[in-house]
């Protein structure tokens, strides 16, 4: 599956694929929303921690810079991600939400696997 | 868009339509999760990245305090929250 959805590949499909196809849709696009707030967030960090200057060329140490940052940015965003999750999980549980469980079962789900499926 | 991802919702059974609305919240759920994580992120990343990046992976003393972030900045969202429910009990 590629980030950059390929709708093109869709052949026409009978009622029953109809609800496969939008959800497939669906989760390509979240995937796409997903990636494009992490770009957009590491882009701004990762200038400000690797390019305070900018010169008329991006020297190698910036470039090294920037690839650290990026891992580091995305390593930081799942141990946020994990950290939350749990809380949120922990405060549901402790009010006795329902969500709990669903909060338990992200946990272990997807949002690394968005993060991660940029690498 | 493109015509060909363009499907007939009306060819869909009311279970159909229903599990589809299930699976709708649920990613719209994950979504609000993913960014209030990337606003959580941010703002950790401000408090615990500083100094220069010489590593691509986090230290310890990175971790400890993107995780401690977190907890203090839920502490202070519940926090809130509940002092505004205070405020508004006392009338």
């Amino acid at each position: 599956m590629s980030f950059f959805g390929s709708s093109s590949a869709a052949p026409a499909k009978p009622a029953e694929d109809v609800k496969s196809a939008i959800v497939r849709q669906l989760q390509q696009e979240a995937a796409m929303a997903n990636a494009r707030a992490l770009i957009g967030k590491i882009n701004e960090h990762c200038f400000d921690a690797c390019i305070p200057a900018p010169g008329s060329t991006l020297s190698s140490k910036e470039s090294t810079c920037l690839s650290s940052c990026m891992e580091k940015y995305i390593a930081m965003w799942n141990v946020t991600s994990r950290t939350y999750i749990a809380r949120v999980g922990q405060e549901s549980k402790r009010l006795g939400g329902q969500d709990a469980a669903a909060f338990a079962a992200m946990a272990t789900g997807s949002p690394e696997g968005s993060a991660g499926g940029l690498s | 868009m493109d015509p060909q991802s363009q499907v007939d919702i009306s060819k869909l059974s009311e279970t159909d339509k229903k599990e589809l609305n299930q699976i709708l919240s649920n990613e719209a759920q994950k979504s609000n999760i993913q960014q209030t994580v990337h606003h959580l992120n941010d703002v950790c990343w401000k408090k615990c990245a500083t100094g220069k990046i010489s590593s691509s992976t986090l230290d310890r003393a990175e971790e400890a305090c993107a995780q401690n972030c977190v907890e203090r900045w839920m502490d202070t969202n519940l926090s809130i929250l509940k002092h505004l429910d205070a405020l508004r009990g006392g009338h």
